[in-house]
């Protein structure tokens, strides 16, 4: 799948949804963590396999630790 | 051995040092079992041949150093560009320098270090990451009865097997959730090649020593693996099966 912001955020809506995390109102400024989608470090793994599986490479992978949405978003613009 | 009945979807196995020794014995079992096999090390040996050209389909082998980081990676990625998943590995690569720890050079100790805890690390994290993803999978992590018991001039491979029986229970209990086992095999001795540094007394007397009267064999080992890989097993992890005819009992 490509890269683009579209098909990112689905990947990432999709995953939120398949462990029943999605907060309401889910958006690129929404925190994936703490007082927002509540990841926890085992689940943040598996958000960094699932975009490596879907997307070809993550953020997590080359150390980084992207807060939101959005700056998973600005990893693949920056790709 | 058991083979699964040609209805049931044949598993993707990794076994790391798969081309000899203890490997070979478990990637033969694998392939007797239907399953599609991808080994690697890091040389070829006329083992490797005969699966490439008696299991076209259902074997796949790359040389691979896995203490380097980078062959790991590039060894699962072409897995998974092949096969598309992983579902059982098989942590089996390893290598033993003896002789008096007083008198092992910092070569000694990088070499069996770097292959048995950093590659079955680089492999397990590559892996795991990949069945996180699939929320299944199995990993067993080959150790040895001399990282419980110890063994003169053995210290540094003692040490590397000790360190893998403590990553599989670490690695149970982080992916347990996920629905991934992961479990360890403390063989015995055996008769491969890295039972070669013994010598025929020494050898001897294990057998003398052994309940089970004899050396183990790969095939015995491989049976524990289908064992702990079977995906009906899911209740049993985090464990360290001894295989070694009884001789620590």
């Amino acid at each position: 799948m490509s890269t683009a912001p579209a098909d990112v955020q689905k990947t990432v809506t999709d995953f939120l949804t398949s462990i029943e995390k999605l907060p309401e109102g889910f958006g690129t400024d929404t925190p994936l963590y703490a007082d927002g989608a509540e990841l926890d470090s085992l689940e943040t793994a598996e958000l960094s396999a699932t975009l490596e599986d879907v997307h070809g490479s993550d953020p997590y992978s080359i150390g980084e630790m992207p807060q939101t949405l959005g700056e998973i978003l600005a990893f693949y613009a920056g790709a | 051995m058991s083979t699964q009945p040609e209805s049931v979807e044949p598993r993707i196995v990794i076994v790391t040092g798969g081309s000899r020794g203890l490997g070979a014995g478990i990637v033969e079992s694998y392939l007797a079992s239907g399953d599609r096999v991808a080994a690697c090390a890091r040389s070829v040996t006329p083992e490797v041949e005969r699966w490439r050209a008696e299991h076209p389909d259902h074997f796949f082998f790359a040389t691979a150093d896995l203490s380097r980081s980078e062959d790991a990676k590039a060894f699962v990625d072409a897995v998974i560009e092949r096969w598309d998943h992983v579902d059982v590995l098989i942590n089996n690569a390893g290598v033993a320098r003896d002789g008096i720890l007083g008198l092992a050079s910092d070569d000694d100790i990088d070499v069996v270090v770097d292959l048995n805890i950093k590659g079955t690390l680089y492999m397990s994290r590559l892996v795991s990451r990949r069945m996180l993803a699939r929320r299944s999978g199995s990993i067993v992590n080959i150790s040895s009865i001399v990282g419980r018991s110890g063994y003169r001039g053995l210290g540094v491979y003692s040490a590397t097997k000790a360190a893998l029986d403590g990553l599989t229970r670490s690695m149970a209990r982080e992916l347990g959730s996920r629905g991934i086992t992961v479990n360890g095999i403390a063989p015995g001795y055996l008769r491969t090649e890295m039972s070669h540094g013994l010598d025929e007394g020494q050898m001897g007397q294990i057998e003398r020593r052994t309940p089970a009267g004899r050396l183990g064999e790969p095939v015995d080992v491989a049976r524990v693996c289908q064992f702990l890989t079977d995906p009906a097993g899911s209740y049993l992890t985090g464990q360290v099966i001894v295989v070694d005819g009884g001789l620590t009992s």
